[in-house]
């Protein structure tokens, strides 16, 4: 077995003390961030990646904490989303259904028992799920050429729409404007100036981290300064949460289907967890029907979305690793910050850095014990971090990102752009125009553009290399498949809601 | 909080969006015929920037004739706040190198805080506390080196 081999390596790199020490503290820290009402994974990986910069941590090690740091924020949304009725993010949303009815009849410990294992259980098939699909997916890759590539972008892009509840002229507008944001700079081919208007500081292109950083964080705190600040909850009573863990045998099929479904929901590059929570969520309820009790506090209800998002997590990671696709906004995340430490991902990472990608996967099955083992008896600890004020904890943000970006570079231009691409992404927040893909767009647009100029190069200008071999026609009709069948979703929610 | 009023003031801010967006498009699409094209390449520097502009000014056009939903805009007290933040950052990193780090990170947390409701009570010891964290951190913790204050270091 090659897989088991390589896995067995993984684990050696993973278990090295300073792995392990990486890992418990992006799992604390994580689950954390997530916990936070506001703050995301995304927000969380991207906060946390100027620092693992600046602690110069070797690729391994940084992505290690960061994909900690992305596990347990997953785990942490939960939080905030059952104790106080408020999302840490968007994946999170399903869990308020049933998880604060549930804490509001005093049963709120053993919501966040249950969830905890529906996360465990959803993050570890995933994590199993990489462990078996993203080889395979390499294999297939490694005989791809610059067309196929190229194909593969426009089924990112063709997914798009899948991502967010947004529309999906929105979502390809925002992919547009991300994409043509990645031109700004030095075209590495031509070596001609692209829309730097003499600006040097430009010449190098948008650096990912600053915008992303702006385009998040930023915005974030612009729009939590316009909320009410005298949003006071009072936390209802948690109580043990061992009863959820007994609970969770009675719940084990729509955990498993709830894993099942957010994985594939994670696979789809652009698609994401919230599709995935959304997805489990609504299938649980439709089987159970009016036998069950959802949105009044169904203990399924909290097991199928758990499972869903924390699977769609680990789904998300096989295109990112396998194909350099990033199947939602925090994997594109660690993919700028593989691209900033001058790593390609791709079938080639596997060959050429399997320390790397096994080490990795190692760190997630350990990550996800170590989750697991800190939140059953810490989800107290945790949930009094939710009563930290507001006023210290948006500041804090705010002052991290700025010093983490100022740190990058040492230079106050970073500042600037990454202010402008705070209100950038508040404008776009407020219009409903999804962030999410302007990010891919900005990220992915120079591979694509390199690929299709290397398509045509080899062709000497023929347009006709893109749909010229079976592999690309494939993806194109996939990806057309995809986008008619988000197309249809999308008038179907529409005709129900209104 | 009537129905009328912000599903009108919806449509306005992505009409104003898609004209900005359809402007941007074009303008992009005309100032790529300005890169050189490479000698031997069939794909110039100008040819992906036009591809994308096309896209984006279609979809930007279908947005001015049906604009869809958009979230409510801030009232003017929430305006002035986020104002008074981007103002508050701006002048953090232009005083940042000159005035050094310890001096301009006190002074920027403590109105941060000021900012996000906090009492000057609170302000004043919790934005003290957070600004030496964060020097401790990122001095010491991280080993990155942070701009000095004048006269005030060895």
């Amino acid at each position: 077995m090659d897989i088991l081999d390589f896995l067995v390596h993984g684990f050696a790199v993973a278990l090295q003390p300073e792995h392990l020490l990486l890992a418990l503290i992006g799992c604390t820290v994580g689950t954390l961030i997530g916990a936070l009402p506001g703050l995301g994974p995304v927000n969380g990986v991207a906060l946390m990646i100027p620092l693992a910069f600046n602690f110069g941590l070797a690729p391994t090690a940084a992505l290690i904490l960061l994909v900690s740091v992305y596990y347990g924020c997953m785990y942490g949304g939960r939080i905030s989303s059952i104790v106080l009725n408020i999302p840490g993010d968007e994946p999170a949303m399903m869990t308020t259904l049933d998880g604060y009815p549930m804490a509001r009849a005093g049963r709120g410990g053993e919501a966040l028992g249950l969830s905890a294992v529906a996360s465990f259980v959803g993050a570890t098939i995933a994590t199993i799920g990489l462990t078996l699909f993203a080889p395979l997916l390499v294999k297939v890759a490694i005989r791809f050429g610059p067309a196929e590539y190229f194909a593969l972008f426009m089924l990112a892009f063709a997914t798009i729409g899948g991502v967010t509840s947004g529309s999906f002229t929105k979502s390809f507008i925002a992919a547009c404007l991300g994409l043509l944001l990645g031109t700004v700079g030095i075209d590495p081919v031509s070596s001609v100036a692209r829309y730097t208007f003499g600006w040097y500081e430009l010449y190098d292109g948008i650096d990912y981290l600053v915008a992303l950083i702006g385009l998040f964080a930023i915005s974030e705190c612009l729009l939590f300064l316009e909320r009410d600040h005298r949003l006071e909850i009072t936390p209802v009573r948690l109580g043990s949460a061992v009863p959820g863990m007994r609970r969770s045998k009675s719940c084990a099929s729509t955990i498993g289907r709830g894993s099942l479904i957010g994985f594939i929901a994670g696979v789809l590059p652009g698609a994401g967890a919230s599709l995935g929570s959304f997805l489990s969520y609504s299938l649980e309820k439709r089987r159970w029907g009016d036998k069950g009790d959802f949105g009044r506090g169904d203990p399924r209800g909290v097991a199928a979305p758990e499972a869903g998002n924390n699977a769609a997590a680990g789904g998300a990671l096989i295109p990112m690793l396998s194909l350099g696709i990033p199947g939602s906004g925090t994997t594109a995340i660690l993919l700028a910050l593989l691209l900033s430490m001058n790593i390609t991902p791709g079938p080639l990472l596997f060959e050429q850095q399997p320390d790397m990608v096994w080490g990795l996967v190692a760190a997630l099955f350990i990550g996800n014990v170590m989750l697991l083992v800190l939140n059953i008896p810490l989800v107290g600890l945790f949930a009094k971090v939710l009563q930290a004020p507001s006023w210290f904890l948006m500041p804090m943000v705010v002052l991290v990102a700025f010093v983490g970006v100022y740190s990058l570079n040492n230079s106050p231009f970073d500042l600037f752009m990454m202010l402008a691409f705070g209100v950038l992404g508040y404008v776009l927040r407020k219009l409903e125009i999804p962030t999410v893909p302007v990010v891919l767009g900005l990220l992915l647009g120079g591979q694509m553009e390199f690929n299709l100029r290397r398509a045509m190069s080899i062709t000497g200008g023929d347009w006709s290399i893109l749909w010229s071999s079976g592999i690309s026609i494939g993806i194109y009709v996939f990806a057309a498949t995809l986008l008619c069948a988000g197309l249809i979703y999308a008038l179907l929610v529409k005709r129900r809601l209104v | 909080m009537s129905a009328a009023p912000p599903i009108r003031h919806a449509a306005l801010g992505d009409r104003i969006a898609g004209a900005a967006l359809a402007l941007l498009a074009l303008g992009a699409w005309w100032h790529s015929h300005t890169f050189v094209t490479g000698f031997m390449q069939p794909v110039g520097p100008g040819v992906f920037p036009r591809l994308v502009s096309v896209p984006l000014g279609v979809l930007s056009l279908y947005l001015i004739a049906r604009p869809g939903i958009n979230q409510r805009w801030p009232e003017k007290t929430a305006l002035v706040r986020q104002l008074g933040m981007l103002l508050l950052l701006g002048c953090y990193a232009i005083v940042l190198e000159p005035l050094g780090f310890v001096p301009a990170t006190l002074l920027a947390t403590v109105l941060l805080m000021r900012l996000f409701g906090a009492r000057w009570r609170q302000a004043l010891p919790y934005g003290a506390l957070l600004g030496f964290a964060l020097y401790v951190l990122f001095e010491f913790a991280l080993g990155i080196p942070l701009p000095d204050t004048p006269g005030w270091s060895g």
